[in-house]
């Protein structure tokens, strides 16, 4: 065990620090799940993309730096200090981009992985279907083959930001007699394909962050399937773990959170009641085990171990972390929690963040796989009790 | 020493519960709130059930019931996610009005909006025939500001300045409590049917244990929230001198079993729940609202816990119902 950074990783820090100083926007842009905000996100992919940030961790072939995680995590920890914003590219560099590397095609990684950390192509994933959420292997949505071609018929739903984006990855069913598991396919589309149609679906705090995505007879290369055919359960599984994993939600995150808690409390310091107190101590403390928890993993990571269920504990950690610090911070607001935005200051007040985060955070324990399926994940293959 | 409501008191509660079933559904929400927001049609429906006069005495045209009946009404209107000033009007302001201007009030033709230096807001000032502030009324101002509250059927105004009143708060504070465990209750249900509805793996998810567990905690919650709430209503009735620590033991309780219902019943709809298309978000939003109104859980603990632990509140169980 060494717990220290080495030269090399300190250096590498101040490069971030100094990069990130100089370009992060001043201003918060607008959210990500509205059509003017995802397109100001968009151009600032495309900004870290001309400073060769766009995902540290992959091959330079591909657009990347070809660091280890150790690095990806300082990344992380310098892009949140510097209140950097949300990545319009979560789905293609955190989920796609390490299942495309993983099970992709020499073609394939070149044709899709550099414009993604160049910020290009932004994805959307396309899993769910309206009776296939937490029960995925009762997709239905099916692509038949056609000489070189698939032809996808169906239906998916709740796609991040899939009214914006330009293409996306999904789950269909390319053999119609199989059930369950079996018989599934992990293939790529673009968006604007004939036969697509979108339908953004309101969110309950009004915006479309999400949307339903109908195919009707869209025609898509075989090329475009990602590993074999039938093997679509097994590859969604491996992208699956990114997304409960280290990758999607970094614990400098988190991290920021925290910081940003203790903060407000100290502006409410003499209202606060002694259990929110407690609360944004425990926020604090929590968000500190998270990065303990991840630098541990990512260590082992490096030196060849796999992670697979173990994802879930990490899923149920950070998004429960989320929810408990936002509702502290609820709690510290008291009579102004409620308000868009907050009394005060000069110019009108600010927006109130806490209220968005807090409405985004009760989202986390269900999106990536609810907690209650990563705690029957934990309970049975974990801990190896009966199913 | 009987806790239990009366045959009549019970009655009430079905009746407007049935009312507002039949009168004030989601539907009605939906079109609120894509359209004014205000109906003069689902008020006069409230006035007609005789909710305007609850408080109100006989002579001056009212129905001359208490705090029970009045938190009874508030925990229904809170189920129904009733938005019109009805709350604040007549279970709130109505008893501490002039016998002339109570006549006018039963008579559903005066609405009165609330100021109080705990709220940095007024609610529905815009709408208002008078405000009531600091024991006094004063005409309501001929412009305000609005501001915006998460939850879209709230209509809430910039304060202008308000004076301190105990009696207002307290009353305020108890009649909040009892909406959100109105809304808590009406999140437990709603999450419950989609339960029973929704099916994944080949069965109703509230099959399983995961699923039950959370509802049931909830139900819990909700549970030990509503004595609380009848007490404190009895105490102040009653005039028991420690009726402000009922109340916001009361507060305290609904406040955390309504977010907590909020919460599970959002984790049970699964995305459903996250979208603007299902009902949950309107009683979810209005929990997180009035979860600060009249005092936030951080003034009202802050209240339990100078009696309690200040020892100023006797504390053993003979102490329970005590007036004194
Ligand atoms: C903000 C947001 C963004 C999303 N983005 C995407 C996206 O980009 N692409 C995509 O494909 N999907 C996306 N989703 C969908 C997400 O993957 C599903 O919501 C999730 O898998 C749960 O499915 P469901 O919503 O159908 O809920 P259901 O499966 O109907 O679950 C409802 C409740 O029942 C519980 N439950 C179900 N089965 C069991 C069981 N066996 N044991 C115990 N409890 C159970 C669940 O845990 C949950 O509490 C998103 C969802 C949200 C909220």
């Amino acid at each position: 065990m060494d717990l220290a950074f080495t030269p090399e990783q300190q250096e590498f820090r101040a490069e971030v620090r100094s990069w990130m100083e100089a370009h992060v926007p001043k201003a918060p842009l607008k959210t990500l799940e509205g059509r003017e905000g995802f397109d100001e996100h968009v151009a600032w992919e495309r900004e870290l993309a001309s400073g060769n940030w766009g995902m540290v961790t992959w091959p330079e072939a591909y657009g990347g730096r070809g660091l280890d995680l150790i690095r990806w995590l300082i990344f992380e920890e310098e892009y949140w200090r510097a209140g950097a914003p949300l990545r319009a590219n979560q789905n293609g560099i955190f989920l796609l981009g390490p299942t495309i590397m993983e099970y992709g095609t020499d073609e394939q990684k070149a044709k899709f992985l550099t414009p993604m950390a160049k910020g290009e192509l932004i994805w959307a994933q396309a899993w769910s279907e309206p009776n296939a959420g937490s029960d995925m292997a009762a997709i239905r949505s099916r692509a038949v083959r056609d000489g070189d071609d698939y032809v996808i018929s169906g239906q998916k739903t709740w796609s991040s930001r899939a009214a914006f984006a330009d293409w996306c990855f999904g789950l269909f069913r390319t053999d119609p007699d199989s059930k369950r598991h079996k018989g599934l396919s992990f293939i790529l589309l673009p968006l604007d394909a004939p036969g697509v149609t979108i339908r953004p679906i309101r969110q309950l705090h009004g915006e479309t962050g999400f949307a339903e995505i109908f195919f009707d007879e869209v025609r898509v290369p075989v090329a475009n399937r990602i590993a074999g055919e039938g093997e679509g359960w097994s590859v969604a599984m491996a992208t699956a773990g990114f997304e409960r994993g280290l990758m999607l939600r970094s614990p400098a995150r988190f991290q920021a959170v925290a910081q940003r808690l203790v903060a407000l409390y100290r502006q409410h310091a003499d209202t606060a009641s002694p259990d929110t107190r407690a609360a944004v101590l425990q926020a604090w403390m929590d968000a500190e085990a998270y990065a303990l928890n991840t630098y541990h993993v990512a260590s082992q990571v490096i030196a060849g171990a796999h992670i697979g269920a173990e994802a879930s504990l990490n899923k149920i950690f950070w998004s429960e972390l989320d929810r408990s610090a936002h509702r502290a911070a609820m709690s510290l607001l008291g009579a102004t929690a409620e308000l868009r935005t907050l009394p005060g200051g000069k110019g009108g007040g600010e927006e109130n963040a806490w209220l968005e985060g807090y409405i985004f955070s009760l989202s986390g324990p269900i999106y990536a796989g609810s907690n209650e399926i990563q705690r029957n994940i934990i309970a049975e293959r974990l801990l190896g009790l009966p199913r | 020493m009987d806790f239990r409501l009366t045959e009549d008191q019970r009655n009430l509660r079905d009746v407007i519960r049935d009312y507002l079933d039949k009168e004030h559904g989601p539907e009605v929400l939906r079109r609120l709130d894509e359209g004014e927001r205000r109906d003069p049609a689902i008020w006069a429906g409230l006035v007609e059930m005789g909710i305007a006069g609850l408080l109100v005495p006989e002579n001056h045209g009212g129905l001359e019931m208490g705090l029970i009946e009045a938190v009874l009404v508030a925990t229904e209107l809170g189920r129904a996610n009733v938005s019109e000033s009805i709350a604040d009007t007549a279970l709130i302001a109505a008893p501490l009005l002039a016998g002339d201007r109570q006549e006018a009030l039963a008579a559903g033709e005066l609405r009165v909006a609330l100021a109080h230096p705990i709220n940095p807001w007024i609610a529905d000032l815009a709408n208002a025939d008078m405000v009531l502030t600091g024991g006094k009324t004063i005409a309501a101002p001929e412009q305000c500001e609005a501001l915006e509250s998460v939850d879209p059927l709230r209509l809430l105004y910039t304060p202008m300045s308000a004076d301190a009143d105990d009696a207002l708060l307290d009353r305020a504070a108890l009649i909040t409590a009892a909406q959100l465990l109105g809304a808590g209750e009406r999140m437990l249900d709603l999450a419950t049917e989609y339960a029973k509805m929704r099916e994944q793996f080949g069965q109703p998810i509230g099959s399983f244990q995961a699923i039950k567990h959370h509802l049931a905690s909830v139900a819990v919650k909700l549970e030990f929230a509503r004595p609380l709430i009848w007490r404190a209503a009895y105490a102040a009735q009653h005039g028991h001198a420690r009726a402000p620590i009922h109340i916001s033991h009361a507060k305290v309780a609904a406040t955390d079993a309504a977010v907590f219902a909020a919460e599970t019943a959002i984790q049970v709809h699964g995305a459903m729940g996250y979208t603007y298309e299902v009902d949950l978000h309107f009683w979810m939003k209005r929990a997180w609202a009035l979860a600060g109104a009249w005092g936030d859980r951080a003034f009202h603990r802050q209240r339990v816990d100078e009696a309690v632990l200040g020892g100023t509140l006797p504390i053993t169980p003979d102490q329970t119902f005590a007036s004194e």
